[in-house]
């Protein structure tokens, strides 16, 4: 009887996998992306991985978005003029916006969006909306103040949410992170239609956006596929089973590029890992040899960053000296040669015994000046992050090679930041990625953050200053100076080391899709990236597609529905080549089904002899 | 032939450990298994002598200019793996760690096992009820959730993969323990001493104790591999020591640094295999044991 049981479940889960290929329909173009990273939540005011992000920018569009070139371009709003003292923006709607429900898409929406996520204080909206006050003026036109000076503006990049679904839902600021938001209502280019947890998500295109006047669509429906580790992922690549991977481990990519129908793509979104210390301006028990700023500079020349580009990142990776500021590398300054702790094990020993930390016992290890306590560290191991262990490891030996000696530790993130805020720690591995605003990346080190975001627990009046004066700064010539010179100030402190700018290393079947863009142009992902500009532009290989160099919301280059009024959807045999592999997998379960159950019933039968 | 069969039953000088060697000895699979056992533990205990736990340093591959990813034909004897470290050092490094934490661990499970089955078993009543739902508690929670528990609470180390393992596999044992000393408890020899006015401890030294250990041994061994597979499991699954190349901490890292895509098998192939061979070894010996202890076992096999 239990045989049955299991023989119908495994059946059962057979045809589960077959659903999807009943569900596409004949003629429909599907993308499959596969990723590694899991949906913790569908909500934009409670979430926060980037695996969310990415659907969220689909189906919301905001008044404005960014181009390629992250430039501010038109997004649901077509213009927007300025008042005389800068705090007063009018927005002007493009004409007849509808969700995709059918319901139109007006100024109250956005207004609504606006005023209520600051009075709620929405997670990822407040930031932008915290100090700004919307007002409709009439149904396609709204007006933006804010309460102080904000360079951001006229960028709104804010997702605006249909009213009529989130006004019952956002009774206040925790209520509102409850909601599921499967409702699959939206504006942008592709809205939810099912949603699986911790297996798949899937957006079909929402005929409804403007952005599709005049074309059709080179995706009907895009479904992101979560796998568990990226040796699968990088499998199912290569075998067809999906379109895209949008994470490749950096040893993969040689085999990836020999494979003609496969294209790799190293993009850089200004993200990097760091080495980070402690400089002990927080609380907690930290060595006092760290809050020296001599002993930090000492660690980062004795820090080989070239191993962790060629050894970890198989060269995909890039040494930089400060932190970026912002995905716009504007942000970031020039850094002074006396700034750059390039690799010099030799000169790290000499900081070291100029400031008198001597090793007075002979026993290989560094004492506090005096002959106090060993230099003995504690490094902590970021068990989420894929490098975390090598670099522990070889951290490990290049302190060695400058008599301090590290103790690692493993912990997973949510433990690292605890162990953070205490300040219990004298190293660890981590990273961050820049949003494109600099404010809020500047805003990680100012000493109002200790115990909070900012990791190194270090603080300077003079950073702090410059941090106040560039977030109210309208000019921008002047900000873009304020932004370097606090950069600057942070690198001269030694609070990150070994610092590498590291790619998001994704791979599609270039046999079967086209039309992909990088943003940043320059070298950015093409999938995963700040505005999701690929996605209106993917097409099959041969379809004649839509423009091929715009961004969504660039109005002014978009053709006109006479010229591409009939753009034919993707071919069924392309459709077919995305299909036949959930078939082979479906028959694959069913045989597999088949074998366990002869298996079983052969053990059983030699048991009972 | 009657000269024979008398020296061996009945001559005295042949000790009891001496008749369990000979009967040992008689078992091919024991000894095969045995031999194995030796092999791994001379190259354990000379492992600080042919290898340089300097070359564990990711730094020193680098500036010993080793390459990356080497197969063993570009770098004898085993090639090197993504940090550039000699694969063979971290085989024979290995063997010693794999060896000592499938030992203490074994150890740790037997002390507290022992110490519960006896202490159950012998003093029966309210105190072995007591002891036996514990054991039961124990044994009803999952051993893996139990144990990356533990080991995500007490901290990554060696000593305490030992302690989780150990602290994780006793109820097992306690039970095995007390089902022998009950049968045991129930012979003639024990209420005579008891009546000859023998206290507990006394009968359970040199009464019970004796009577079970021929178990105790056959099944300690018998638990050493899954000891191993234990540290192997909880390593793979990133809960080892970071700075201590066991087999299983190999295999993670192997797993981990993209080596089956890479086709790099040198790099987990030995560590792999050390595992099979030695927890094929342990039960090798362990399944003889056995059958020396309980004669009964191996005429149905």
């Amino acid at each position: 009887m239990r045989r049955v049981v299991v023989f119908l479940s495994v059946l059962a889960l057979a045809l589960a996998t077959l659903v999807p290929v009943a569900s596409a329909q004949e003629g429909e173009t599907t993308l499959v992306v596969g990723l590694t990273q899991n949906w913790e939540t569908l909500n934009p005011t409670a979430g926060w991985l980037m695996s969310e992000w990415e659907m969220w920018i689909l189906q919301y569009s905001a008044l404005t978005t960014n181009d390629a070139d992250m430039e501010t371009v038109p997004d649901l709003a077509e213009s927007w003029i300025a008042s005389d003292d800068g705090l007063t923006w009018t927005y002007t709607l493009r004409e007849g916006l509808t969700w995709s429900d059918g319901t139109p898409l007006t100024a109250e929406d956005v207004a609504w969006t606006i005023n209520t996520s600051a009075e709620q204080e929405w997670m990822n909206h407040y930031e932008v909306t915290a100090d700004l006050t919307a007002t409709v003026i009439d149904e396609r036109t709204v007006q933006i103040t804010s309460a102080v000076p904000d360079p951001r503006l006229p960028d709104v990049g804010v997702l605006i949410l249909p009213k009529h679904i989130w006004e019952p839902v956002a009774t206040d600021g925790e209520e509102v992170t409850y909601y599921e938001n499967l409702d699959g209502v939206g504006s942008g280019p592709y809205v939810l239609e099912e949603y699986r947890p911790s297996q798949t998500l899937t957006m079909r295109a929402n005929p409804n956006w403007y952005g599709w006047e005049g074309r059709e669509p080179g995706v009907d429906r895009i479904i992101f596929r979560q796998f568990g580790n990226m040796d699968a992922l990088v499998a199912a690549l290569k075998s067809g089973e999906i379109d895209f991977a949008a994470s490749v481990p950096g040893s993969a990519i040689d085999d990836l590029e020999a494979d003609p129908n496969i294209e790799v793509i190293v993009g850089f979104q200004a993200g990097w890992e760091q080495i980070g210390t402690n400089a002990g301006d927080g609380d907690g028990d930290v060595h006092p040899a760290m809050t020296d700023v001599n002993v930090r500079q000492a660690m980062a020349y004795a820090v080989d960053t070239q191993a962790i580009v060629e050894d970890l990142w198989y060269g995909t990776a890039r040494e930089i000296h400060s932190i970026n500021p912002s995905i716009d590398k504007r942000w970031t300054p020039e850094i002074p040669a006396d700034l750059v702790f390039a690799y010099d094990p030799a000169k790290a020993n000499q900081i070291l015994d100029e400031a008198g930390y001597l090793d007075t016992d002979g026993d290989g290890v560094r004492e506090m000046p005096g002959g106090g306590d060993p230099l003995h560290f504690r490094h902590v191991v970021n068990t989420n992050s894929d490098m975390g262990a090598a670099i522990g490891e070889l951290f490990v030996g290049w302190m060695d090679a400058i008599g301090i000696e590290v103790e690692l530790i493993s912990l997973d993130s949510d433990q690292l930041g605890a162990v953070i805020a205490e300040g219990t720690y004298e190293t660890y591995n981590w990273g961050w990625t820049p949003s494109l605003d600099p404010s809020s990346m500047l805003s990680v080190f100012i000493c109002d953050e200790i115990g909070s975001f900012n990791d190194v627990n270090w603080c300077s009046e003079e950073y702090d200053a410059l941090y106040e004066a560039q977030k109210v700064e309208l000019d921008e010539a002047t900000r873009l100076q304020q932004v370097h010179e606090a950069t600057l100030i942070l690198t001269e402190g030694a609070v990150y080391i070994g610092m590498v700018e590291v790619p998001e290393i994704q791979a599609y079947r270039a046999d079967r899709w086209e039309g992909f863009l990088r943003q940043p142009a320059a070298d950015g992902p093409v999938l995963f990236n700040f505005a999701g500009i690929s996605y209106p532009n993917i097409r099959p290989v041969g379809a004649e597609g839509g423009p091929t160099t715009t961004a969504p919301g660039d109005t002014t280059t978009q053709p006109s529905g006479d010229t591409t009024g009939t753009t034919a959807p993707g071919q069924p045999e392309e459709s077919g080549g995305g299909v036949s592999p959930a078939v082979i997998g479906g028959l694959a379960a069913v045989v597999v089904a088949a074998i366990a159950v002869v298996v079983s019933r052969r053990k059983s039968e030699d048991e009972r002899e | 032939m009657t000269v024979r069969s008398m020296t061996r039953s009945g001559a005295p000088g042949v000790s009891a450990a001496g008749s369990f060697w000979r009967q040992f000895r008689r078992s091919r699979q024991g000894m095969i298994g045995l031999a194995i056992l030796v092999a791994f533990g001379i190259l354990a205990l000379v492992a600080p002598l042919i290898v340089d736990p300097a070359q564990f340093s990711p730094v020193v591959a680098r500036t010993l200019g080793n390459p990356q990813w080497a197969p063993p034909s570009e770098f004898p004897p085993l090639g090197t793996d993504h940090l550039r470290r000699s694969v063979w050092a971290q085989f024979v490094w290995g063997s010693r760690v794999s060896l000592t934490v499938g030992l203490a661990a074994t150890a740790v499970t037997m002390v507290i096992g022992t110490a519960v089955g006896v202490i159950a078993g012998y003093r029966g009543g309210r105190l072995d009820s007591f002891l036996m739902r514990i054991t039961e508690w124990f044994l009803v929670i999952p051993f893996l959730p139990l144990a990356i528990a533990l080991a995500s609470v007490l901290g990554r180390s060696t000593r305490n993969i030992i302690l989780v393992i150990g602290l994780t596999s006793w109820p097992w044992m306690a039970r095995l323990i007390r089902s022998q000393v009950l049968t045991v408890k129930q012979r003639l020899f024990v209420d005579r001493a008891r009546s000859l006015g023998a206290k507990s401890g006394h009968i359970i030294r040199n009464h019970i104790l004796p009577n079970v250990s021929g178990l105790i041994l056959a099944n300690a061994t018998l638990w050493v591999p899954i000891s191993i597979l234990s540290e192997t499991t909880l390593s793979f699954l990133g809960l080892g020591n970071p700075g201590n190349p066991s087999w299983g901490k190999t295999l993670e890292e192997a797993f981990a640094n993209g080596a089956m895509t890479r086709n790099a098998w040198w790099y987990f192939v030995p560590a792999g295999l050390g595992i099979l061979t030695v927890v094929l070894a342990f039960t090798m010996v362990g399944r003889t044991l056995e059958e020396i202890a309980d004669p009964k076992l191996g005429k149905e096999r």
